[in-house]
């Protein structure tokens, strides 16, 4: 840590980064149909009714929309990865490109199975800022350790740097898929330390 | 014995007998019976004691003696006297006390002064090993000689100076180093320090920074921050030292740098250093402000070099903030004075290097120092119309070079936001319409480049691609920074710039855009406020051109106009206008087929515009009233009796809303006209010959029925004392009301008329009348409970005429009981508890503004009728009530203020740990909530609980079948705080539960119940791992 290995990396706007917000507002918006105009008017204050329970008033948490499943997709494996703080910068991977949305796959794990078995395989590939980041492996680790936590066990995680952007991608990868060495790195103190504070900003982030 | 002996014996045993001999003493003295001489004298056998105690205590003596004398008694021989006396005896106990008392006294003269400094510092070795207090006092007495006598002082010159750092030396008390610290910065203003800067530079620095940490109830209330402003004032109080404190602090910023110090697995260590450089940079920013020119300009570009290396490389958000505020600090000092923008001014000599730097990361417009970069510019920009002459002249142009050559659009937006913060500071510097910033006669250097500008910025806002949504919402905001900056451009570009926005709020795909149309719209609210014409004579006619003649069958856009619209009526004469326009488009709709929803929104948006204006003073009051009131409900009422067409008016949701602008217009209203209003509560201003009130008449068809809701809006609005007479007596219309509410099933109609119940018992009810509605609620009360199937309408009659007489503290201990009592009975004990939830719950039309008697203390009272009696009638309930009492408690809870719950934790808590048991996901859902008020407020009462607790809200979160999402997500959220709020050690023994628990919620089907999944068993996770503070 004695010297900033990219002082000065590339950085993106926190606003052009990939988010469900502006996916989902085209729907949302017709289903609201106040629009724009509830955050003026409130569409009625009338009270919902205490005597009917669950009554449609509440139409955020409806009967209907309860029924809806939202399964685990890219965006979602995004949102979790993307505010890991790089160790180098106040920035998080996302604004620095380091996970990116296409980068991120996800596969049935027995496609032959068909949907019963529940198995999926992550891929998450990682773009170092530059060639030579020494930071790599922990940066990889903090993505896996960060997904580790945050999925339920049906999934297979696999982390890894994507092709043609680091000198010396393959001995990082079969750093990050050895379960054992992981398992070693996560033993060492300071290391986790240096994991912890880049998990920080996961908590309460990207509202 | 002589009063000494006295004094001697005493003072050990009880100090107010030694004060009062010496009070006595001293009246000897002032009547004449004794001589000064005597009383000295008197001292002789115990000044020479070989116990220092006894010395010090006669000195102390004599010094008590001297306190007690009044101000002019001592002659200035006298005065000489014991001045020599006291400063011979310095190294005793007392004496300075006496000379603090002497110094105050008019006749104490300069020769006395430098006697007392020079006996002081000739015993310094002396004083300096005594205690704290002790130590403190000698500093008082050096103060207060600074205070009174400093002339005195300064006549010693040299001399007094260095004496003054000698005595001084190595004290390490906060409380005495607070008077150090003054008595220094007073030597360092105004002695001739010039050839003892070093060391008076030396004597003050040994102590930065300041490291000290108060005890924990610190008695005497001196912080850190004290101290460092302090320091801080001495190092800034003359520009003799720069050269010792620039390198110095220069290098306390360099060797403490994070990048270079901090080890990662401590964060400890970073908090301080943290601290440290925060304070370096204030101290630099001090010093900056407060040396002269010439000295601040020999190391500006030094200062420069080291500050750079904070803001580039930013780590600590903060740290740069007060790197920036130095670095402007710099600028301000150098501009100071200045009338000219020549470039061989110091101030052109700092920013030289700068802008040069700048400009370097401007190649590079998409590297992370491009942002500070530009910080660095807006703040420079903003210490004075000269740096920003200079900055502009340094860089604008190659920014705009740079601009046209940028090969990609990340590259145009970065370089377009160093325009805007360049925008920001002359907005700072120039002000704009309607705030101007102090005339100057540097001329805007912006000016020249005004053209072209304006051209870059509209062609990157209209010309770029559509989904280029981040860089377009930059150059807007540029625009709108260029149309608000003063005196800069002209209302024809202004203009232009508006209709821009216009169309991008028109003509822009409504789905993906929001964040553009929402900014486009914030920019025309701005503008309309410094230019309402350009907004009357382009955005107005293009908005209302927009809006349908009838409603659309599918297509919103007219939503987004309508709230533009709503907006933009800040000014007075606009939303006249608008008010107006919206109201003749409303009536050409009306006469148009199609859905509700658009006469709805057109309604909204009147109301919001009309809740914006203060309506008691508005001349157009009175049209309000005639055309929306009056007008409106007429044309319903005939519609509703066939002798108009029946439109969108006449739909319940419209109804609703017209109601609502009808009850604030006739709030509004004076006496005369309310009065009028009050006589056509039910007949809505239609001739009785037309139309038959509804109330005592039967099978009245539906839309008859629903003219209800009007009726209930203008009981709303109008004052109390104008009750209609011609409707009878209340308890008659009340029976009327409850006949009209039982068989009603079009929620919006039953609730309407269940509103006028409630306004009638709590608002138009006189004190005296109230007896006999308690007899009619009791009546109803106990049909209630003795008919076998009991309507749901009958218990919401009950709980509103309840509703109105306990939120104004009538007979409430009465009506409570008989509710209380309802809980019981099998068939509508349900409907009855979830009643409670109904008492207290705040209502939009019952209010204050209405004229509700809604008194504070009736929350409480409820509450402590409710809690004990549930809490006890709960535990003998059979199993079929059981649940009735917690639901009625969790409608109480519901609206309780978080103060009057907290005393009674002990008694809910095992009641709300066994709603969590419930089916009613409602309840389920408000338990939740109050849990989460309570424990936050009163941790200590769930810890005995926490087992019991995390067990149920577990069950909450893992069966998603029973539970609503609604419910699983609050359950989560409240199980994410336990960590922190209860101890570690009794959390324990269930984390394993917890984390293995939540591994399946991981994978719920719903996504924000996973999001909060996550971080819940992070907390858990996370719990015994040392935190960073």
């Amino acid at each position: 840590m004695a010297e900033v290995l990219n002082a000065n990396p590339t950085i993106r706007n926190a606003s052009d980064l990939p988010s469900r917000r502006r996916q989902t507002h085209a729907r949302s918006s017709s289903k609201y149909p106040k629009g724009l105009i509830s955050s003026t008017v409130p569409p009625s204050a009338y009270l919902p009714d205490p005597f009917s329970p669950s009554s449609s008033s509440d139409s955020e948490l409806s009967d209907d929309d309860d029924a809806e499943i939202e399964p685990i997709d890219e965006q979602e494996i995004y949102d979790l990865i993307s505010p890991i703080s790089d160790p180098e910068h106040p920035l998080t991977l996302g604004s620095l490109s380091v996970v990116n949305l296409p980068d991120i796959f996800l596969t049935p794990t027995f496609p032959e199975k068909g949907s019963s078995s529940p198995l999926t395989t992550l891929t998450v590939l990682i773009t170092p800022t530059i060639t030579h980041c020494s930071l790599a492996t922990v940066i990889g680790l903090g993505v896996r350790v960060r997904l580790e936590q945050a999925l339920p066990p049906r999934f297979r995680v696999d982390v890894r740097i994507k092709e043609g952007t680091h000198s010396t991608a393959e001995q990082v990868n079969r750093q990050l898929g050895d379960k054992e060495r992981v398992a070693a790195a996560l033993e060492n103190g300071t290391l986790m330390g240096v994991l912890r504070k880049m998990l920080e900003g996961c908590e309460n982030g990207a509202g | 014995m002589s009063s000494v002996q006295q004094y001697l014996l005493a003072v050990n045993a009880d100090q107010g007998k030694a004060l009062s001999i010496a009070k006595d003493t001293a009246r000897g003295l002032e009547s004449k019976q004794q001589t000064l001489i005597e009383v000295v004298q008197s001292l002789g056998e115990y000044i020479n004691d070989e116990d220092a105690t006894i010395r010090a205590r006669v000195i102390d003596y004599l010094s008590q003696v001297i306190r007690q004398l009044s101000p002019t008694f001592l002659s200035r021989q006298q005065i000489q006297v014991l001045c020599r006396f006291l400063c011979d005896r310095i190294e005793d106990g007392g004496a300075i006390g006496g000379l603090r008392k002497l110094q105050a006294l008019e006749r104490f003269n300069k020769d006395m002064v430098a006697m007392t400094f020079r006996a002081m510092l000739a015993h310094f070795q002396d004083l300096q090993i005594r205690p704290q207090a002790r130590r403190l006092e000698i500093l008082e007495l050096l103060n207060d000689l600074m205070l009174k006598h400093r002339d005195a002082l300064k006549e010693l010159g040299t001399e007094s100076l260095i004496g003054l750092t000698d005595l001084i030396n190595g004290e390490k008390d906060p409380r005495n180093l607070m008077v150090i610290f003054s008595i220094l910065k007073v030597v360092m203003l105004e002695w001739d320090i010039s050839g003892h800067a070093e060391t008076l530079f030396d004597s003050v620095f040994c102590y930065f920074p300041i490291t000290f940490r108060p005890p924990p109830d610190d008695p005497y209330g001196i912080t850190a921050q004290d101290l460092k402003i302090r320091l801080r004032d001495c190092i800034a109080a003359s520009e003799y030292f720069a050269p010792y404190a620039f390198p110095q602090l220069i290098d306390k910023l360099d060797s403490t740098s994070p990048n270079i110090k901090v080890d990662v697995s401590h964060p400890s260590t970073m908090l301080i250093s943290d601290t440290l450089q925060k304070d370096v940079l204030q101290t630099i920013t001090a010093c900056a402000l407060s040396y002269g020119i010439s000295t601040v300009s020999k190391y500006s570009i030094t200062l420069w070099d080291s500050l750079k290396f904070e803001i580039l490389n930013i780590q600590e958000e903060d740290l740069a903030e007060e790197a920036l505020v130095s670095l402007q600090a710099i600028a301000i000092r150098l501009g100071r004075g200045l009338n000219s923008t020549d470039p061989k001014t110091p101030l052109a000599r700092y920013l030289r290097p700068i802008t040069k730097e700048c400009n370097e990361q401007f190649q590079e417009p998409e590297h992370k120092q491009v942002k500070p970069a530009g910080q660095i510019l807006k703040v420079l920009g903003t210490a004075s119309p000269f740096t920003f002459f200079l900055v502009v002249k340094a860089v604008v142009p190659s920014l705009m070079t740079l601009y046209q050559d940028a090969d990609s659009v990340a590259k145009q937006r970065a370089l377009l936001e160093v325009l805007a913060q360049i925008f920001d500071s002359a907005i700072a510097v120039y002000g704009t319409p309607s705030i101007p910033a102090p005339a100057t006669k540097v001329e805007n250097p912006l000016e020249l480049f005004k053209e072209r500008l304006f051209e870059l910025i509209s062609q990157a806002l209209m010309g770029s691609a559509a989904d280029e949504v981040s860089f377009r919402v930059v150059a807007l905001k540029a625009l709108l920074r260029l149309c608000l900056l003063r005196r800069y451009l002209q209302d024809n570009e202004i203009g232009m710039a508006v209709q821009y926005f216009d169309e991008i709020v028109l003509l822009e795909d409504q789905s993906r855009k929001d964040d553009l149309k929402r900014e486009a719209i914030q920019a025309l609210v701005e503008l309309s406020r410094i230019k309402p014409n350009l907004i009357m004579d382009i955005t107005f006619p293009a908005f209302m051109a927009k809006l349908p003649d009838s409603s659309p069958s599918d297509d919103r856009d007219y939503l987004i106009i309508l709230e533009g619209l709503a907006q933009l009526s800040v000014e007075r004469y606009v939303a006249d206008t608008l008010i107006r326009r919206l109201l003749n488009r409303l009536d050409i709709v009306l006469q148009n087929e199609g859905s509700s929803t658009y006469p709805k929104a057109i309604l909204s948006t009147l109301h919001y515009v009309l809740s914006q204006r203060d309506l008691d003073e508005d001349p157009n009051l009175s049209s309000y009233h005639e055309r929306i009131v009056v007008g409106f409900a007429r044309r319903v009422v005939l519609a509703s009796i066939g002798k108009a067409p029946i439109t969108a008016l006449n739909e319940e949701p419209t109804l609703e809303i017209l109601g609502r602008l009808a009850t604030m217009i006739v709030r509004a209203l004076d006496e005369h006209k309310q009065k009028a209003v009050a006589l056509q509560i039910y007949s809505l201003f239609v001739d009785e010959a037309d139309f038959v009130p509804v109330p005592f008449r039967d099978n009245i068809p539906k839309p008859q029925m629903s003219t209800m809701i009007l009726s209930t809006s203008l009981m709303a609005g109008v004052s109390l004392q104008f009750t209609d007479p011609g409707a009878g007596s209340i308890s008659k219309i009340l029976a009327e009301l409850a006949r009209l509410a039982f068989p009603e099933d079009v929620p919006a109609v039953r609730k309407a008329i269940l509103r006028q119940v409630g306004l009638l018992t709590n608002k138009f009810l006189l004190p005296q009348e109230t007896d006999a509605v308690l007899g009619i609620l009791k009546n109803l009360v106990s049909e209630l409970s003795e008919t076998t199937s009991a309507p749901m309408n009958a218990v919401r009659i009950v709980f509103w005429v309840a509703k109105g007489l306990i939120i104004r503290l009538a007979h409430t201990d009465e009506i409570m009981k008989c509710l209380l009592n309802l809980l019981s009975v099998t068939q509508c004990g349900l409907a009855s508890a979830r009643g409670f939830g109904l008492l207290l719950a705040p209502d939009e039309v019952l209010s204050k503004e209405n004229g509700g008697k809604i008194r504070l203390l009736a929350k409480q009272k409820v509450f402590n009728i409710c809690v004990p009696n549930i809490a006890k009638e709960f535990r003998t309930a059979n199993s079929a009530t059981k649940s009735n009492y917690l639901i009625a408690l969790s409608g109480i809870l519901k609206h309780m203020p978080t103060e009057v719950v907290i005393p009674e934790t002990d008694t809910i808590l095992p009641l709300l740990l066994q709603s969590l048991d419930l089916e009613d996901r409602d309840v389920k859902a408000a338990t939740i909530q109050t849990l989460t008020v309570v424990s936050q407020e009163n941790p200590k009462a769930v810890e005995g609980h926490v087992g019991s607790l995390v067990g149920r809200l577990l069950k909450c979160i893992m069966y998603p079948k029973a539970n609503s999402a609604h419910v699983r997500h609050n359950a989560l959220r409240y199980l994410r705080i336990f960590p922190g709020m209860v101890k570690d050690s009794t959390l324990l023994p269930y984390k394993n539960t917890v984390t293995r628990g939540l591994l399946n919620v991981l994978d719920d089907a719903k996504r924000n119940v996973r999001k909060e999944a996550v971080e819940c068993r992070a907390a858990w996770f996370n719990m015994d791992e040392p935190r960073s503070d």
